[in-house]
This record gives C-alpha cells, sequence and structure tokens, in this order.
C-alpha cells in the first residue's frame, strides 16, 4: 500500500535519506525508529508530497507520488508531528473544510465529522475555536483531519508526543482498529514500547540508511539478543548515537 | 463549489467571521481608531483630489492635459510599489505560509491552489493601492460629474492594473525560490523593498513639489509632469490605466488600452500558472530544505557588553536582545526606512522658505520650534510603540527560559528599558537639535526643546516598556502584530495626549518668556512663578508616566510569574 524505493533526499552535500526502501502492506503498522535527526521525518515528509525525492520514488495505492499526486494523497491520511490547524476555527469547521479538501460533500459529511469526532472523544468542543485547545486535543483532532476520508494508508510522524495515557490508549485502540480495516500504517515514533507493542514490523534507520527490517523477533535476532528489550536491541543498533541522546536526556 | 479555487479562501473567511463573533478585549475601541483614522485618511484624500481637480478646471485644455497626465502618473507610481509588494507577499503566501503544510498533503489540483494563492497574493498586496485610489478617483468624478460608468470603469482598471505587475512579482519570487532558499530570499526581499520604499520616498522629496505652488511657477507645472514621462511610459499598464480612467471620466470609451490592460492581466495570469505548475513544487520544496543559516557573529556586540557597567545577567540580557533585533532583517530594514523619513524631515526644515515673510519669519521659527517638538515626540511615540513595545512579546515562547531563572521580573524589564531607551532617546534629540538648529531658533527654546524630548523620551519608553509587559502577545507573528494589538494602541492614545500636554505645558511659558524678550521688558513675578510651576508641571508628568509604566509592567510580570 505505501511502497518507498530506494528514496535519496540530498541537501547540497549532506545527504539526509540515503536509499530508503521500505513497504506498508494492507492492514499493516510499521514502526519507523531511529535516533533524532536520522531522515525519519524527512522520508515521512516525501511520501506526504511535502518534500521533492532528490531520487528515488514513493508508490500510495498504486500511485506514484510525484507522477499522480492528486490519487496518491486522495488515499493517504498524513499526521505531521508539527501539524498546522486554523487556530482560529472551530473544531468543526477545520474537519468540514478539511473533508472538502478531500472531496466529501453533501449531508454524509457531518455525519462522518460526528462520528470522527465521536471516536477522538472531542464531540464535546465542536463548536470551540482551535486555539483553545490543549496540545493532546489538537493531536485527537488532526487524526480526526487524517481519518475523515477514510484513507487506504496513513503516515504517522510521532504520534505519542504530548498525550496523557488515555489519549496515548485511544490512539493506540483507534490504529489498531484501522489496520483491522485493512488500513496500512507508517509510524515513526521514539517510543520503543509503542512500537514493540503496536508494530507488526520495523524498519530502523541510522544517518539516512535503512539498517534493520523485520519483525521486533526478527530485529531482537539480528541484533544478537533474542530475550532482549526491544530499547536493549534498538541502542545496541543505533550505537553512540542513541546512548549519547539517552546520557543527554538524563 | 469545493472543486473551486475559492474553496480555499473559505478558512480566511470563517476566521474573519470568527474573529468578529468572539470580540477580545479593546477590539471595538481599536475598531474605532483605526475605524475614524481611515475615515479621516478617506477624507482627506478625496478633498485633496476634489480641490485638485477643481483647480485645473479653471484651466481648460491645459487642466484636462495635466489631469490626464496626473492619472497615468498616479497609477506609475503604484506600478513599482505593487511589483515590490507582489514579490514580497508571494514569498510568504507561495512558500512559507504555515497552512501550505496541510494544503500541500491534500488531493488539490495545483492549478486549483495556484488560483486560490494568487488571488490572496493580489488582495494583500493591493488593498492599500485601493484605499488610496478610490477617494482619489472619486474626488475627481464628483467634481467632473463623471457618469456612473466612470465609477465602474475605475474599479475594474484598478483590479486588472493590480493584477500585472503583482503577477510580475509572484513571478520574480518563483524565479528567486528557485535559486536560493525561500528563508535567505525573504530576508534578502525585505531589504530591498525597504531600500526601494525609502529610494523612493527620498526622490519624491528631492522633486520639491512644494515649488508647484507657488503661483510663479506655473509655467514650469507642464515640465514637471514631462519629465517623469518617457518614450516607454506608453509601453506601462500605468499608462493604458490613466488613459482608460480619463476617457470614461469624459464620458466615452477606450476600448484599445482596455484591450491592452485586460489581455495583458489575462496573460499574466495564464503564463503565472503554467509557471507555477512547472516550478512551485520544487521551490516549495527548497523552503523546507532550511541550510544552515550563515548568520553575522556581531562579536563587537559582546565587546561593548563586556566594557558595560552591568551585571553578568544584563550583560547576557543585552547581548541577546541587541543581536537578535541585528539578525532579524524584516526589523532593521524599518529603521532604514525610518532613517530615509528623518533625513526627509530634516531636509524640510532646511528648505523652508521664511525669509519670504521677514517681519515675522521670528516669530514663525519659534513656533515651528514647538512644532517639531510636537513632531519629534510623535516619531518618538511611533518608534516606541514599533520597537520598544514589542520587546517583551520578542521573548515569545522562549519567555519561559527568563520566568524560570532566578532573575527578578523587575532586572528583567529594566533591562528592556535600558535597551529601549539609548537608541530612542539618540534618534530624538538628534531630530529635535537638529532640525532647531537648522531653524536657527532661539537659544533658549533650543535648550528647553532639548531637555522637553530628554524627558519625554523616559515617559514614552517607560510607558512602552511597561505597557508591553502588561498586555505581551507572546505568540504573536511578528512585532508589527504586537504593535497593532490593543495595549499597542492603548500606548499610542496615552502618548499622543502625553505629547500634547507637554507641549501645552512648555509652549506657553517659552512663547510668553520670549514676548517678554522680544519687548526688552522684565517678566513680573507672578508670571514667572507660573511659568516655573508649568515647566515642574511637565517634569513631574513624565516622571510619572515613566515610573507608573513601569510599575505597572513589573507588577504585570510578577503577578505572571505567581
Amino acid at each position: 500500500m505505501i511502497a518507498v524505493e530506494h528514496l535519496v533526499k540530498q541537501y547540497g552535500r549532506f545527504t539526509a535519506v540515503d536509499d530508503v526502501s521500505l513497504d506498508v502492506q494492507p492492514g499493516e503498522i510499521h514502526g519507523f525508529l531511529g535516533p533524532n535527526g536520522a531522515g525519519k521525518t524527512t522520508t515521512l515528509r516525501m511520501i506526504a508530497g511535502l518534500l521533492k525525492p532528490t531520487s528515488g520514488r514513493v508508490v500510495v495505492d498504486g500511485h506514484d507520488v510525484a507522477l499522480e499526486p492528486e490519487q496518491a494523497k486522495s488515499s493517504l491520511g498524513f499526521i505531521p508531528d508539527r501539524p498546522f490547524i486554523y487556530e482560529k476555527l472551530t473544531a468543526g469547521e477545520f474537519l468540514r473544510f478539511h473533508g472538502g479538501l478531500y472531496g466529501l460533500e453533501g449531508d454524509g459529511v457531518m455525519d462522518r465529522v460526528h462520528e470522527m469526532l465521536d471516536l477522538f472523544e472531542l464531540r464535546r468542543v465542536e463548536h470551540e475555536l482551535v486555539e483553545s485547545f490543549s496540545h493532546g486535543m489538537k493531536q485527537r483532532l488532526v487524526m480526526c483531519a487524517a481519518f475523515l476520508h477514510r484513507p487506504r494508508a496513513v503516515a504517522v510522524d510521532e504520534p505519542m508526543v504530548g498525550l496523557d495515557p488515555r489519549g496515548a490508549r485511544l490512539i493506540k485502540d483507534v490504529f489498531r482498529r484501522m489496520s483491522e480495516r485493512g488500513v496500512a500504517i507508517l509510524m515513526s515514533t521514539h517510543t520503543l514500547e509503542v512500537a514493540q507493542e503496536m508494530c507488526h514490523r520495523l524498519s530502523i534507520i541510522l544517518k539516512g540508511k535503512i539498517i534493520a527490517q523485520g519483525t521486533v523477533d526478527e530485529i531482537r535476532q539480528l541484533a544478537g539478543g533474542a530475550d532482549d528489550h526491544l530499547t536493549s536491541v534498538f541502542l545496541r543498533l543505533t550505537g553512540g548515537t542513541a546512548l549519547q541522546e539517552l546520557e543527554e536526556a538524563v | 463549489m469545493k472543486g473551486a479555487f475559492t474553496y480555499l479562501l473559505l478558512p480566511a473567511i470563517w476566521s474573519s467571521r470568527n474573529r468578529a463573533a468572539r470580540r477580545q478585549p479593546g477590539d471595538l475601541t481599536r475598531a474605532f481608531l483605526f475605524g475614524a483614522t481611515g475615515i479621516g485618511v478617506f477624507a482627506a484624500l478625496f478633498y485633496a483630489a476634489a480641490w485638485v481637480t477643481w483647480q485645473l478646471n479653471s484651466y481648460e485644455e491645459l487642466g484636462d492635459y495635466l489631469l490626464r497626465l496626473g492619472l497615468s502618473w498616479i497609477f506609475m507610481t503604484f506600478l513599482a510599489f505593487l511589483t515590490f509588494s507582489g514579490i514580497v507577499t508571494a514569498l510568504s503566501t507561495f512558500f512559507l505560509s504555515d497552512d501550505l503544510r496541510l494544503l500541500l498533503t491534500a488531493p488539490i489540483a495545483s492549478r486549483r491552489l495556484f488560483y486560490a494563492r494568487f488571488a490572496r497574493t493580489v488582495a494583500q498586496s493591493s488593498w492599500m493601492v485601493v484605499v488610496f485610489i478610490a477617494p482619489v478617483l472619486l474626488g475627481v468624478g464628483v467634481v467632473r460629474c463623471a457618469p456612473v460608468s466612470f465609477y465602474v470603469t475605475s474599479a475594474l482598471t484598478t483590479l486588472a492594473f493590480a493584477i500585472i505587475p503583482v503577477a510580475v512579482g509572484t513571478g520574480s519570487t518563483l524565479l528567486l525560490v528557485n535559486v536560493f532558499p525561500a528563508r535567505r530570499a525573504r530576508d534578502l526581499l525585505m531589504l530591498m523593498s525597504f531600500l526601494f520604499v525609502g529610494s523612493v520616498v527620498i526622490l519624491l522629496r528631492m522633486l520639491r513639489p512644494e515649488q508647484l505652488m507657488r503661483a510663479e511657477s506655473l509655467p514650469d507645472l507642464t515640465g514637471f509632469f514631462s519629465s517623469l514621462q518617457s518614450p516607454l511610459t506608453p509601453l506601462l499598464p500605468s499608462f493604458w490605466a490613466g488613459e482608460l480612467v480619463f476617457a470614461s471620466l469624459k464620458g466615452g470609451w477606450d476600448l484599445m488600452h482596455a484591450g491592452a490592460l485586460w489581455s495583458t492581466a489575462l496573460a499574466c495570469c495564464v503564463g503565472l500558472r503554467i509557471a507555477d505548475e512547472r516550478w512551485h513544487f520544487s521551490g516549495y520544496s527548497r523552503s523546507q530544505e532550511a541550510p544552515k543559516a550563515r548568520f553575522a557573529h556581531f562579536r563587537g556586540v559582546d565587546v561593548i557588553a563586556r566594557r558595560l557597567p552591568l551585571s553578568p545577567v544584563r550583560k547576557q540580557l543585552f547581548i541577546k536582545d541587541v543581536k537578535i533585533f541585528l539578525r532579524d532583517v524584516s526589523q532593521w530594514s524599518q529603521l532604514l526606512l525610518l532613517l530615509a523619513l528623518v533625513l526627509i524631515y530634516l531636509y524640510n526644515f532646511r528648505v523652508l522658505d521664511l525669509g519670504r515673510i521677514p517681519y515675522m519669519s521670528g516669530f514663525v521659527k519659534n513656533v515651528y520650534a514647538l512644532l517639531n517638538l510636537g513632531m519629534a515626540g510623535f516619531v518618538l511615540a511611533t518608534v516606541a510603540v514599533r520597537f520598544v513595545f514589542p520587546m517583551v512579546s520578542a521573548e515569545g515562547r522562549a519567555f519561559w527560559l527568563v520566568r524560570k531563572s532566578p532573575l527578578e521580573m523587575r532586572d528583567f524589564l529594566w533591562s528592556k528599558f535600558w535597551i529601549g531607551l539609548i537608541p530612542v532617546l539618540l534618534l530624538a534629540e538628534t531630530l529635535t537639535v537638529a532640525a532647531n538648529e537648522l531653524l536657527d531658533v532661539d537659544p533658549f527654546l533650543k535648550s528647553v526643546a532639548a531637555v522637553a524630548i530628554l524627558f519625554l523620551s523616559f515617559a514614552l519608553v517607560g510607558l512602552a516598556t511597561g505597557l508591553g509587559a502588561r498586555y505581551p502577545r507572546f505568540t504573536a507573528d511578528s512585532p508589527s502584530d504586537v504593535s497593532g494589538s490593543y495595549g499597542g494602541v492603548a500606548f499610542m492614545v496615552i502618548a499622543v495626549l502625553l505629547v500634547i500636554a507637554i507641549i501645552a505645558l512648555v509652549g506657553w511659558p517659552s512663547t510668553t518668556y520670549l514676548y517678554y524678550q522680544l519687548r526688552q521688558r522684565p517678566i513680573p513675578g507672578v508670571r514667572l512663578a507660573s511659568m516655573g510651576a508649568c515647566f515642574v508641571g511637565a517634569i513631574l508628568l513624565t516622571l510619572a508616566t515613566w515610573l507608573h509604566g513601569m510599575r505597572s509592567g513589573i507588577r504585570a510580570l510578577d503577578a505572571m510569574s505567581n
């Protein structure tokens, strides 16, 4: 459903994404892991059609993002790490407008908007301005928008950042339900517990290159520690950078 | 409807409606003040256009000729302005606007997005031109008893006229962004546009249009306008627009120029759309790349800070504020514009021909000195609201750094005050002293004005700093948004009242002194005491404004921290 083939992105002489290939099947939740600055967000932005790849291609639902951008984008829901929402619109207005961008028309639009607001527990704030929302509420509103047009594939960048445990639980449940309905989800995350709990397969990226790919068990074996927690595996694979991050965090 | 490009304009319309429906404190006051100012400017332009047209009526054919040239000249002035405005606006609407992150991930045809963005660019670039040109054409039309078709033609002509230079500007931006990264191009353009405006203002001033007001210079009038013409002029859209409007003023139709104007406008739209479809995405993609920015280190600021007798905390605040200001091109390029205006202001005093009224020149000079004090006060208030008032808000989302540090809010705000005061005081004193020197006013008035502007600087900078802390807008996109907020408007109202009060308190004793000096009579004791009371009153008023403004700001920041 999402096929990334030999994707490269260079900024001058710096290669941010270096020959990345991955494939997300319908119904699969694919975790995209890597330390800060590894190239996760750049890859996701190229999949969403916000950045032009230096080479390689992205295919969503059989449509090349570069050649048939409208068809590819119609099948994709994108949840960025720093989403934009019109602050002076109400949640209902924002979703109605967003639906219009994806060609949703008629009486059914508001029913779908309400369905999404109920799903993400935002119905009570439908008529409130977005500017009054907390970070978590905005995050859930962006997810409402991403799933509004019934996408066949979703690319999501750090979905759990800033969410309270209840919000995180809700998002996980929604992702699982969408995946059961055949939606392909490519999820970048730093939360390794989330990746371990939810993802069918993982890709680990370091300095722009994919260094490991497979199920959680396959990656454990690749790292040479079959019973290890994913955090240890991740640190072993990504080496100093991740350890340095941990040290910095501590 | 959802397939039309106008659908993409809905968020802006809905946002405006929601903003109007959910009024914030001060919105009404601001609307009233801006509305009243707008009506005042509109009325002044209408009156000026009507007066000039009325005067030209007495010259029959020459009047018609001059009116025709004048219309063409007005459009020509806006041609360059709209092109530059188009370049700067397109950079934001097509490449840097935040909502592009949402719109470009949606399945929208690039053609649809282009038309929506271009409509927004034309509207944002040309609204000021429309606001200026509407009363002017209305004034001309009313005096000439123009038919209804004149007003319809004028509206349509202005629209087509605006599209052409904005399209050229947008095309230039498209080219620039594909060559430079957008953020660097923005800095470059911002600087260029301010330099452009500054040089246009200086050029206009150097033409000395006041000479045209002299009765003996009428023969020079045609020469003045002719000097603005060139063989290329008939090829410019401004000429077509002027001819078109003039023809409709006379009740006729100028189909040739109408055709030229509209076909060029439509061709510009189509050509630009094709270029946009080809190069927009690559330009937008480049704008997201954020290469390592080149910037100046301004090590001199560190050297100066080291030598200043300040505490380490204040030194660091000073270095941070000065460096951030100097690295923000949009900020200091406005200073260049201000400098241009100051030069014109002083130049005006230099060319002021008071010798033409010999018996009154001494008196008029001294009145001008007080007028100059008032003008300097208003310039001071404008600079303070634009540069000093937003200083606390400029901390933005990084204000938590200050709040979590052991730094006292009092120290923080006083540091802002001193950083704001020094340049503002230098500017105000230079303006006042230089203008009075050029006018050669009485030494007593020179000293009074220099001292008065010193106290006014303390008062207005203190008030701006304090109110800026009391009504901060940490989430504002730019300092000009902060200046236009409720607190900024409140500051301007208080500042104007203060300047008027100071002029009154200083003006009366000064003129009284000059009156007795001129007659070489001693000043009676009672009068001397009242004069002294006025001066003391002015000093107390400025000190009270300064200290109360700062105290209220410190209290507000302390309350925020608690």
